[in-house]
């Protein structure tokens, strides 16, 4: 379960708040360039957000130590935890900057914001996460039902089957696990956010007509064996996604179709 | 249709399956022989030289230990070179265990690597030059001489510790990778029992080893061996 949407964090302020703010945020001024630390101090008021806190210093990008700077840049839109685009290393974890509440994170030491290592960085806090969107194509993360003719009505699902399915598609695309994975990274390994897109389009009746496609796309290289079992994903998906069922789910698939298909021929 | 698997993920498939058979099976077969020593070095002796008996036993010994556990050892290395540990901003017990699983596979390279030149062929000088396989008549007194060296004993106890929390827990992971164990309940439950697994075996293990200094091993300093 992830921390940040606990109903305990909706609270009135801290019983001894802190003068100021600090926030120590990790920089750079464009792709490949130099990376550097910045720190901004803001008065505190109880139930800051780190965005809300960004947008403070956006106001008048002035350091700790009075020198002028550039506004950092940051990504954001839905501003309540369901599209992913405002994920940063917030104190060395991947979480939403949007659900991480300063009440919650002990603002009487700075905090610092990163952008996620895994990812290309563009800009400050801002990532290139297409690489992920890459891999739903390669795992062919849909269901197909377009023909030349009208294909019906699909078939039906137990209950059981639609609220596990539930539970994978959930995914926001943020990238939290991949960011808490020890195995990914430099196109090693292809990940768990693909990995549960497969277990959900495979679990669904018409989408398992492409099931081989699907364990073809994560039995390669980078594929599902690549996965070293640290169980970091589950904990730190925001959404809950039940992620490492979702590998083991197609361990399972893949030893049984990939693995022992040939015996079947 | 079919599935298209890629080197790497056969690869990676024959690694697990190694870890597990044959050398998982081979340690109980090796804790099995090593507790002869719990009765003396002439029962030891003769368990060696019933397995140097075994027809065929070259081909075995081949086939069944050296080739695995070179492939098990090098490929083994390759996957940990790809590890990018984050224990202290993810502390959690699996992330733990993902770590300690490589670190004492490195472990494991060094320490099998030495105790294969040492003891089963006697190829290191100055400290053994005596193959235990070539001469069973001497194959205790080889393995208590060695261990009268506190140097020695402690780098076995190490050695004989990682190689338990290798099996353990590469039991689970064997259990996990392959899909036979899915769920999170399950997985604890199949934890705990990799555990309950593992405790036994280091105590196997350690009482053996004890018992070529001292008579019936842990057990016979405490009173009880028969």
């Amino acid at each position: 379960m992830s921390a940040n949407t606990n109903a305990e964090e909706h609270h009135q302020g801290l019983r001894n708040p802190p003068r100021e703010v600090v926030l120590r945020i990790r920089r750079r001024d464009r792709q490949d360039g130099p990376a550097r630390w910045e720190e901004f101090a803001l008065p505190y008021r109880p139930n800051l957000n780190i965005i809300s806190c960004l947008m403070e210093i956006r106001k008048n990008p002035v350091t700790r130590d009075g020198q002028r700077t550039t506004p950092p840049v940051w990504e954001m839109n839905c501003l309540e935890q369901v599209c992913g685009i405002c994920t940063m290393v917030i104190n060395g974890r991947a979480r939403q900057s949007c659900s991480a509440l300063v009440d919650n994170l002990d603002p009487h030491s700075p905090i610092t914001l990163e952008p996620m290592s895994k990812f290309p960085n563009v800009r400050d806090l801002v990532v290139d996460r297409s690489e992920m969107f890459d891999h739903l194509k390669r795992v062919k993360a849909w269901i197909e039902i377009d023909g030349s003719y009208d294909l019906g009505p699909g078939p039906r699902m137990s209950q059981e089957d639609v609220a596990e399915r539930y539970a994978y598609s959930r995914c926001m695309t943020c990238g939290c696990c991949l960011e808490a994975c020890p195995q990914y990274g430099d196109g090693n390994y292809i990940g768990p956010q693909a990995i549960a897109q497969v277990r959900l389009m495979n679990m669904h009746p018409s989408g398992k007509m492409s099931r081989d496609d699907r364990l073809s796309a994560i039995t390669g290289d980078d594929g599902i064996t690549n996965c070293g079992n640290a169980q970091n994903c589950v904990r730190a998906c925001p959404m809950s996604l039940p992620l490492t069922k979702a590998i083991y789910e197609e361990n399972r698939e893949t030893v049984l179709h990939g693995l022992f298909g040939w015996l079947r021929k | 249709m079919a599935v298209r698997l890629s080197s790497t993920f056969v690869f990676r498939k024959l690694h697990q399956l190694t870890g597990i058979l044959p050398l998982g099976v081979f340690l109980l077969e090796h804790f099995y022989t090593n507790s002869k020593a719990m009765t003396g070095a002439a029962d030891f002796n003769n368990a060696v030289r019933d397995l140097q008996s075994i027809p065929y036993v070259i081909f075995v010994e081949i086939g069944g230990i050296f080739l695995p556990l070179i492939y098990h050892a090098v490929y083994g290395l390759f996957i940990t070179w790809e590890m990018r540990p984050n224990n202290v901003a993810y502390p959690y017990p699996r992330n733990w265990f993902y770590t300690i699983q490589r670190v004492t596979g490195i472990i494991l390279f060094f320490f099998i690597t030495f105790h294969v030149l040492n003891f089963r062929f006697g190829l290191i000088p100055g400290l053994n030059e005596l193959s235990v396989a070539d001469h069973p008549n001497q194959a205790f007194d080889i393995v208590s001489r060695e261990f009268a060296n506190w140097a020695i004993f402690a780098v076995y106890v190490v050695g004989i510790t990682a190689t338990v929390w290798h099996l353990a827990n590469g039991l689970w992971l064997f259990a996990v990778d392959w899909g036979i164990v899915i769920g999170e309940r399950a997985q604890r439950m199949a934890g705990y029992a990799c555990i309950a697994v593992g405790l036994l075996l280091l105590a196997v293990g350690l009482n053996a080893q004890v018992a070529f200094i001292r008579p019936g091993g842990l057990l016979g300093l405490i009173g009880l061996a028969s």
